[in-house]
């Protein structure tokens, strides 16, 4: 545990029940297939919340509190190819993926500083400013697919 | 009604058309139809990443999948993904004190762009970001 407390980011829940997931740009996103290479790239996200624990935000009454945070910038980058595979269920999805090598990531998040009843005590403000080359790639991938209807 | 009419009739104003961007649209994406339970809430349309043929890997704690295991958060999608699950460290800062410590962060993130039938029945154009 950090002095600085828990922190954890995300878009919430949909009422559709989507999960932690933003429409972004699309020049967001660049990718070539032939190369294995993929890039995600955001900046000034401010439809994020800091839950500070991810339990936290999966609780509907979030009983730590739900502040509005900024993702000031965030980019990955995908690269390699580890392994590649293709998959179809014959229903509902199929795909063809590359495993990646290697995905460093870079981001730069902040929180404002808090008073109830946003949160239940008055907290300090926070920035994290990542260091791409801790990074370590547990998985990573990217590919095509297709599911549901458009199988 | 005159200040309405004279905002109506300065040019200023004008009606939102459905197709004019992606805020006026009327259908959302919707999740894949699998889920998971969750330590503190209902259960989530999510499958943890890992291969997309299903099998065992590290990274999900709800073992194999022999339907696959869809790496995109929405359905009735057809397009490029990208997935990552990574750990990472860096620099945090008291914004208040100016205290700095060391932080860690574990992220599961992915990006999906390409069409998808929405919640409206037509088919769209789009990109996302899980986060």
């Amino acid at each position: 545990m950090s002095p600085l407390g828990p922190h954890s980011y995300d878009p919430g829940i949909a009422p559709s029940l989507l999960v932690w997931t933003i429409e972004i740009p699309e020049g967001s996103i660049e990718i070539d297939l032939n190369n294995a290479e993929a890039t995600l790239h955001l900046e000034n996200v401010c439809r994020v919340f800091d839950a500070f624990t991810v339990p936290n935000s999966f609780d509907t009454h979030h009983p730590l509190g739900l502040v509005s945070a900024v993702i000031e910038s965030l980019s990955i980058h995908w690269t390699g190819i580890s392994k590649t595979l293709s998959f179809s269920n014959g229903k509902t999805f199929r795909g063809d993926f590359i495993q990646s090598v290697a995905a460093p990531i870079s981001v730069t998040v902040s929180t404002p500083s808090t008073t109830p009843p946003f949160t239940p005590a008055a907290q300090d403000g926070f920035e994290f400013v990542a260091d791409p080359a801790t990074t370590v790639t547990n998985f990573a991938q990217i590919g095509q697919e297709h599911n549901g209807s458009l199988f | 009604m005159g200040a309405a009419g004279a905002v109506l009739g300065s040019g200023l104003w004008t009606p939102a058309r459905a197709d004019d961007d992606n805020e006026s649209r009327c259908g959302v994406p919707l999740p894949i139809t699998y889920t998971h339970p969750t330590p503190t809430g209902p259960p989530i349309h999510h499958y943890f990443p890992g291969p997309i043929d299903g099998s065992a890997a590290a990274t999900d704690p709800f073992g194999t999948h022999p339907e696959g295991r869809d790496p995109s958060l929405i359905t009735n999608f057809s397009g490029v993904v990208g997935e990552v699950d990574l750990t990472f460290s860096g620099t945090a800062t008291d914004t208040n004190t100016g205290a700095k410590a060391g932080y860690s962060f574990h992220t599961d993130t992915r990006f999906m762009r390409g069409e998808f039938i929405g919640s409206d029945q037509q088919r769209h154009k789009g990109a996302f970001a899980f986060i």
